[in-house]
């Protein structure tokens, strides 16, 4: 009895050895475990055995049917591996480039304006937006700026001609049309639409009327910010300024603010940064953005009571921050889009 | 502007060094944009020689060897010296070996050309003290030999190079810098003494070399003239050259000098014009005719206007008032008689003048930032001082003044709880009072502080202003630090802010860089991307160069120039986009749109070991696709359809969906016109995209998805191929098989979206033809449908197309 068990399992083994499909696997299967196979009329036998002894019998078989089985799946699984490893055909070599080296990249003033956008967010600021082309009104008046201010000058900024007329660019009266020269006209269409408390930073393109050089661009880029509340002071305006050039350009920066002048802020300063950390413009104060209180004027050219409300106001060069990021010498490298320059950043 | 440290000294107390000072003029709002002179840094082992020998050098025509005295009890150097500007007796900074001059530079004992050079003699440039490198520095004041070089120059004067703020016009002089470095430091400031004096009358008397003076322009507020007869033109003494030069100016003769050292000095401009010269001893202010010319002192005809303003005499103008006098009234070496005038003059109309003249002198941006009325008086008085003093001839004892100062001292009322609400720190009732004080300004305290602000700062007229200019002087670095608290503001990110940052996001996950294009473009590129009524709305009224006369209306093109750069540059990159603003003109005037556009060069740069497919027009769609998807932008109706005509986009193998002015949203996709990006420069052809969106439409707001259910029930799928022109379009047939499928299952049942899965050309067919093969997917949310229900409303389907369309069954 034994030994049929073991003949049986020899042979199951002997045959499996060989396989090399599945249909023979089959085959191989029928002939032991099927209807007519050689331990399924095995089994048939117990009724020939003595009573005492057949639970041992039945044991033995059990234990040997257990047994073709585990080598049958063995079997079916390193034939399902074989085929496997056959559909996806010859191994790849991975040290080898994809075809077509995609990677996608962010410009380097992008992924500068977004360090800047959400450094403001962790303090509560959302971004606003208006249009590149504006109006003398937007760009100047509204700020305070006079009439005859040389940043008006035909010389600095890009008109367009009197007659043009645009969809989408509101106007005051019948001023002319410029090309922005800052972001802080983003400052006045958000407080003619949106009510005081505001806290906003607007990035955007900016235009002179500038020859290109290694430090002039006819288009770049600011970071615009608005902050109105009640009983907004200079105290709050250094504060949220060294937390925004802290976490730019490290812990250790110092700042000051250095008494300036713009006409839509008073007092206004001028921002200077000072760090052992900035390549050759270490260790002496570099000017960095500009700032101060928003002017009772421009508060009364929005219809906001300056009585009521305060705020300050700030902007900074995209392009200025970078190259002091990064050590970039020439504002053209931004326009070139070189890709041993982008790939760098 | 330029200010010379020996000459505040006139005014007030300076005893801060050069460097502190770099620092004090910055913090006062002051930018100091150079420093000169001072002498040189302090350098050891270089000191102070006297040349004794000069003999040429036995081996070289160009070189000489001297023997130098280098200090008492030192021996005398021998040194060989390429310059040939001295003399034996000059004296002349020694490097002897062991010095480190600028630069690190280290001097030491060596041979030139065979003879033994024990130091060097030095250049101004060597010493860092200017940019003369071709000869030796010779010390013409003659220091004590020996002495290390820093100390020869211990008493030379220091120039600073000012850059003042627009506003504050009231330093640009000596005596307003001086008033501010007196503030700073707490001291008092010492206006030089009067001697001349006059009374003052309003018509000259008989004996004035003037017979009458009259104001006939608005543009000028007062007028004061002086005569002095007698005088002797001649030089200038030599201290006043000294100074005058020092602050960049050139000497010309004792009376221009002295006006130009008054004008340097307060900063109000004077004029001194030859009294004989002014034809019917008249002056006349009044505005120009137009089209009248002047011969202006630079030797310039110059057309005048209306607008501008003149200094005339009876017959001809003298002076462009403010900006520049004319050669007709020139003080010159004959001239014994003098005019000086003091003025103020409309700042505005004195800018718009020199501008439009293209002008700017001292004089005109000096009256261009508002002068100080109540110092014209003062001014005059000091230069006739000076002219007496240094031109001698007699005062005619009469000041002709027309006129009266347009403004003075004025009051501002101001509560000190204001400084401190808006300042946010401590800031005592004392502080305040120390530094509006300091500044000159007067306090009469009470509830509301009375502060009387001196005429010279008349853009301090706010309480405002006020705080500002305790902020100044109390000192910036008073503001203590403070942490940032903020309440949330219940706002979100601008839309179209939004949309642009997702865009971005998009398609540098799908491997594209991001560029950055110029916005400035050339007009002839508009047409092609653009229409002629874009060309026309987008030209500048003032362009700067040629090539940059409109504004951008596509971002396509600057993607091309940056393919053809890279590939030029064998730059593997082929894969760019950018987001911006570009513009076009529409019905409702030009619109600002946001737009998104990428481009793809489907030409490999290099050599690669695994060659891909040439991506094709369907990747773009693809992208496009997916980008419309990241940016929750929906197609436009219709979806794309092949482009025709057009002149940027290749016939055949572009396709656009919606147009911006009317949907709000276009997109074009496709191969750019060949032999547009040929011309570009761009070897290869370029597939591109580009999505304009009117943020308008960004700025809607979008309800909330609402859910739907679906069933559970598997669906019966049906195949149908018809057979139709080839070019039907195949979304055509696909519509019309979706339309047709849903009739039939007249909302009995769902019908999904119908697919293509198979475009057939070619045999059995028929010339011309194509087979477009759908797939309907019927599905039922209660029910799994029946293979009646699914045969009938199959069987309609092909009824319906029948009947709606000549699209035949594929058999």
């Amino acid at each position: 009895m034994e030994e049929q068990l073991q003949a049986i399992l020899a042979e199951t083994e002997s045959a499996l050895a060989t396989v090399e499909a599945r249909s023979q696997l089959d085959q191989i299967k029928a002939s032991i475990l099927g209807g007519n196979g050689k331990l399924t009329a095995l089994m048939k036998g117990i009724a020939s055995v003595p009573k005492e002894e057949r639970p041992a019998f039945g044991q033995a078989v059990n234990k040997t049917k257990k047994q073709i089985e585990n080598l049958l799946a063995q079997t079916a699984a390193s034939l399902d591996n074989a085929e496997d490893a056959a559909a996806l055909g010859k191994t790849a070599d991975v040290t080898l480039p994809p075809s077509g080296n995609y990677v996608g990249g962010l410009h380097p003033l992008t992924q500068v304006k977004r360090r800047i956008t959400l450094i403001f967010r962790q303090i509560g600021f959302t971004v606003a937006e208006a249009t590149e082309v504006e109006t003398e009104w937007f760009c100047f008046d509204a700020l305070n700026t006079p009439e005859d201010h040389p940043a008006r000058d035909e010389q600095d900024t890009l008109y367009f001609p009197k007659e043009s007329r645009f969809g989408n660019v509101s106007k005051k009266s019948d001023e002319a049309y410029v090309l922005r020269t800052h972001t802080s006209s983003v400052q006045i269409r958000t407080m003619l639409k949106e009510k005081p408390p505001i806290r906003v930073i607007a990035p955007g393109r900016c235009f002179r009327r500038d020859t290109v050089d290694a430090t002039h661009s006819a288009n770049f880029h600011q970071v615009e910010g608005l902050y109105v509340d009640k009983k907004v002071t200079i105290r709050d305006l250094k504060a949220v300024l060294d937390h925004l050039l802290r976490e730019l350009f490290g812990k250790e920066v110092k700042t000051r603010l250095r008494p300036s002048f713009f006409p839509f802020t008073e007092p206004s300063f001028e921002v200077d940064l000072f760090s052992s950390n900035l390549g050759r413009l270490s260790n002496k104060w570099i000017e960095i953005m500009g700032c101060g209180m928003v002017d009772p004027k421009v508060f009364d050219n929005v219809g906001i009571d300056p009585e009521e409300w305060s705020g300050f106001a700030f902007g900074l060069g995209i392009e200025r921050v970078a190259m002091m990021l990064h050590g970039i010498d020439d504002i053209r490298h931004f326009y070139q889009n070189d890709l041993r320059f982008l790939s760098q950043f | 502007m330029k200010v010379s440290i020996e000459w505040l000294k006139d005014y007030v107390e300076v005893d801060a060094s050069t460097e502190e000072l770099v620092d004090v003029f910055p913090m006062l709002g002051m930018e100091v944009e150079g420093v000169e002179g001072g002498g040189p840094a302090d350098m050891e082992k270089v000191v102070v020689g006297e040349v004794l020998t000069r003999n040429p050098h036995p081996e070289a025509d160009r070189l000489s060897v001297c023997t130098v005295n280098v200090g008492e009890g030192q021996p005398e150097a021998s040194i060989v010296c390429g310059a040939s500007n001295f003399q034996p007796g000059d004296r002349v900074p020694v490097a002897l070996p062991g010095a480190k001059l600028p630069g690190g530079f280290k001097i030491k004992k060596s041979k030139l050309r065979g003879v033994t050079s024990e130091g060097m003699m030095c250049s101004a440039k060597e010493l860092n003290l200017g940019d003369d490198h071709e000869g030796l520095l010779v010390l013409a004041h003659r220091p004590d030999v020996g002495i290390p070089i820093k100390e020869a120059f211990a008493d030379s004067d220091v120039t600073f190079d000012l850059e003042l703020t627009a506003n504050r016009g009231d330093c640009l002089s000596h005596l307003g810098v001086a008033r501010e470095l007196a503030a700073h430091h707490g001291r008092e400031i010492q206006f030089p003494e009067l001697k001349s004096d006059a009374p003052t009358v309003s018509e000259p008397s008989i004996d004035n070399l003037l017979s009458k003076v009259s104001i006939e322009s608005e543009n000028c507020k007062l007028y004061l003239a002086w005569t002095i007869k007698g005088l002797k033109i001649g030089p200038s003494p030599e201290w006043m050259k000294r100074r005058l030069e020092a602050v960049g100016l050139r000497p010309i003769n004792n009376v221009v000098d002295a006006t130009n050292y008054v004008l340097m000095e307060t900063g109000n401009p004077l004029h001194a014009f030859d009294a004989k010269k002014i034809g019917g001893n008249e002056i006349r202010i009044r505005n120009a005719t137009e089209g009248e010319t002047i011969q202006t002192l630079d030797e310039v005809d110059r057309k005048l206007d209306e607008s501008m303003m003149v200094i005339a005499d009876a017959e001809k103008p003298l002076v462009v008032a403010g900006v520049m006098g004319s050669v007709d009234a020139e003080v010159d070496e004959n001239t014994t008689d003098i005019v000086l005038e003091a003025a103020w003059f409309s700042p505005g109309n004195i800018r718009a003048t020199a501008r439009k003249l293209n002008l700017s002198t001292d004089s005109s941006y000096r009256f261009a930032r508002d002068v100080d009325p109540q110092l014209s008086r003062y001014s005059a008085r000091r230069a006739i001082d000076l002219i007496l003093e240094t031109a001698g001839g007699e005062l005619v004892p009469e000041e002709i003044k027309v006129g009266d100062p347009p403004r003075g001292d004025r009051t501002i009322e101001i509560a000190p709880n204001f400084v401190r609400s808006t300042c946010g720190y401590e800031v005592t009732d004392e502080q305040l009072a120390d530094a509006w004080g300091r500044l000159g300004f007067t306090i009469e305290k009470g509830e509301q502080w009375k502060v009387l602000v001196p005429s010279f700062r008349a853009e301090v007229d706010r309480p405002i202003d006020l705080v500002e200019e305790f902020v100044r002087i109390h000192g910036t670095s008073e503001i203590p630090e403070a942490r940032v608290v903020c309440e949330a503001v219940s706002r979100h990110d601008a839309a179209q802010f939004t949309f642009s940052e997702k865009s971005v996001d998009a398609l540098v996950g799908l491997g594209f860089r991001e560029c950055c294009n110029y916005s400035l473009r050339d007009g002839k590129e508009i047409e092609v991307w653009a229409d002629q009524a874009t060309v026309d709305a987008l030209t500048l009224a003032n362009p700067l160069t040629a090539e940059h006369t409109h504004l951008r209306a596509s971002l396509l093109p600057g993607l091309l120039e940056t393919l053809a750069h890279n590939q030029r540059n064998h730059n593997d990159l082929r894969r760019v986009f950018e987001s911006g603003r570009v513009l076009r003109a529409g019905p409702k005037g030009t619109t600002e749109l946001q737009s998104i556009a990428f481009a793809i060069l489907t030409k490999p740069i290099a050599r690669e070991w695994d060659t891909e497919l040439a991506p094709d027009f369907h990747e773009a769609k693809l992208i496009a696709n997916r980008l419309l998807e990241a940016t929750g932008i929906i197609m436009p109706k219709g979806g794309l359809r092949s482009l025709e005509d057009s002149s940027a986009w290749q016939q055949g193998h572009a396709a656009s969906a919606g147009d911006v002015h009317q949907n709000r949203v276009e997109l074009t996709v496709g191969f750019c016109k060949l032999s547009l990006s040929r011309d570009k420069g761009v070897n290869g052809p370029v597939l591109a995209c580009e999505l304009l969106v009117d943020p308008v439409m960004l700025r809607q707001k979008v309800k909330p998805v609402k859910f739907r259910a679906f069933g559970s029930f598997p669906p019966a799928l049906k195949d149908l191929a018809l057979v139709v022109d080839e070019n039907v379009p195949a979304e055509d047939v696909r519509l019309a098989v979706e339309t047709a499928a849903l009739q039939a299952a007249d909302k009995q049942f769902v019908v999904d979206p119908v697919t293509i899965f198979d475009v057939f050309e070619g045999k059995g067919l028929g010339e011309g033809k194509k087979s477009v093969a759908c797939a309907i997917r019927f599905r039922s949310d209660e029910r799994t449908l029946e293979d009646k229900d699914v045969n009938a409303a199959f069987d309609e389907t092909q009824r319906i197309l029948a009947e709606t369309t000549d699209y035949a069954l594929r058999s």
